[in-house]
């Protein structure tokens, strides 16, 4: 399942905890770290989000570091092989939270700016175009993607017990093509363990019960 | 809401009767009239402080004021996660594989189906039991150990040989997401099983596996949040004690 991620990086535990609240009524969205002060945001941040809000004033040398760290440049993001696969070949993109008179530096690209007086429905919406837009651009589009012929005969030999390397040789590609075809598949299926796929498989018709466990032999 | 200790233990339930398998396993039991938590805690020889965290934490999962919670003893904190094991095995285990059984007797057209269920909880069951006894045998031995050098003043070698052989770090490199497979059965049953006629059963089972996956969620938080930062700690300090000598 598609989920828009945010971290939230202001000091009013009233201001971030409204935030919370008003993201959390859009479907299919998470919070996934909140930030309250310069401390917290020393420790090392190797998570990954979709969307970064912040208050301007708290920008230093410290937090526009963290922010680096977890908005890797396109170019990186577009060259760095391992990541392809996954959703992240996405940019992070970076709110404000802020009164209306607040300047902004022009340290790096605003997506947006949300502003204390905000009405909930104008927040609701600057967040839904910034979601919108973004699976528009990713993900294409949220209808349930079918699993294609190749994943099937990929889903197969994972149900039959085979290894990514023994379904690399098999079918002559490489390891890494078909670790990315298992991400595929656990994505749109929403299964993500090899008897849960094995369940499924056999569910589905794509092995018959007796195949199981034969691999090996 | 936080619960505090002058609540009246009932509106804890009123609250989110999922703290029915708290109370239940701080071995709390019902009646305890307009009593408040604090009350009930006394009688039952329970750790007001303690309890209060716990709870706190299963209702609100951002509820984490983890340098409170981390002023407790390991051996509270153990005691209380192997309670939890013993539900997972005495009592869910059993609840959920007996719903599958029952499903399989009452089920006609699709029974082979059922049967993959059942051997996938089943392994399941094995993993969970494999799990929690690692944690039982290796990690809360250690962990107790760590806090009995970390208490006595005189720090001797033999810790030091422990944690040379393992260490928290170990335990939470190889804390293996336990409740993965949960989901995935999940998955299966609401979105690719041929739905059984028997729905009431279908559902019951569903509910019960949304409980326990929420339940050894929590578990894990309070392994990963409250014990693995509170035995680090220890474990430095013992370390730059022995550096001293």
């Amino acid at each position: 399942m598609y989920k828009a991620t945010f971290i939230i990086i202001e000091k009013s535990y009233l201001i971030r905890k409204g935030l919370i609240s008003i993201i959390e009524k859009i479907p299919n969205t998470q919070v996934i770290q909140q930030f309250d002060n310069e401390d917290d945001l020393k420790t090392p941040a190797n998570f990954e989000s979709d969307f970064i809000i912040i208050n301007p004033n708290l920008l230093n040398a410290n937090t526009l570091n963290i922010i680096k760290k977890i908005t890797p440049s396109p170019a990186l993001s577009a060259c760095s092989a391992d990541r392809s696969a996954g959703r992240r070949a996405r940019k992070t993109q970076v709110i404000s939270i802020s009164e209306k008179s607040t300047v902004l530096t022009k340290e790096f690209e605003w997506t947006a700016q949300i502003y204390l007086d905000d009405t909930q429905n104008s927040i609701l919406k600057k967040l839904n175009t910034l979601i919108g837009n973004r699976e528009t651009k990713n993900v294409k589009s949220e209808v349930p993607e079918e699993i294609s012929k190749r994943e099937i005969d990929i889903l197969k030999n994972i149900a039959l017990g085979y290894s990514n390397k023994e379904i690399a040789d098999k079918l002559f590609i490489s390891t890494h093509t078909v670790v990315t075809h298992r991400k595929n598949i656990t994505r749109k299926l929403g299964i993500k363990t090899v008897p849960g796929l094995t369940i499924y498989a056999i569910l589905n018709k794509i092995i018959d019960i007796n195949d199981t466990g034969k691999s090996k032999s | 809401m936080i619960i505090t200790k002058n609540i009246k233990m009932a509106d804890v339930i009123h609250t989110n009767y999922f703290t029915l398998s708290v109370l239940n396993r701080f071995g709390i039991e019902l009646g305890f009239g307009d009593k408040s938590v604090d009350e009930v805690c006394k009688k039952n020889n329970v750790d007001v402080d303690f309890f209060l965290e716990i709870v706190n934490a299963f209702v609100d999962k951002d509820y984490f004021p983890k340098k409170h919670l981390q002023t407790f003893s390991v051996k509270l904190i153990t005691d209380y996660l192997q309670k939890t094991h013993d539900y997972y095995h005495k009592l869910k285990v059993p609840e959920i594989e007996n719903l599958i059984e029952e499903m399989v007797d009452s089920c006609y057209t699709q029974k082979e189906n059922i049967v993959l269920l059942k051997k996938f909880f089943n392994d399941y069951k094995q993993e969970l039991l494999n799990h929690t006894h690692r944690e039982e045998k290796i990690v809360f031995p250690y962990t107790l150990a760590i806090e009995k050098a970390y208490n006595s003043e005189e720090s001797d070698n033999s810790v030091i040989e422990l944690m040379e052989t393992y260490s928290i770090e170990i335990f939470q490199n190889e804390h293996d997401n336990i409740e993965e497979k949960l989901l995935d059965l999940r998955n299966i049953i609401i979105k690719y099983l041929p739905q059984p006629k028997n729905s009431r059963l279908c559902n019951k089972l569903l509910y019960e596996l949304f409980n326990l996956e929420q339940d050894i969620n929590d578990h894990s938080r309070i392994e990963e949040k409250v014990l693995v930062p509170k035995i680090r700690e220890m474990e430095k300090i013992i370390t730059k004690r022995f550096a001293k000598k």
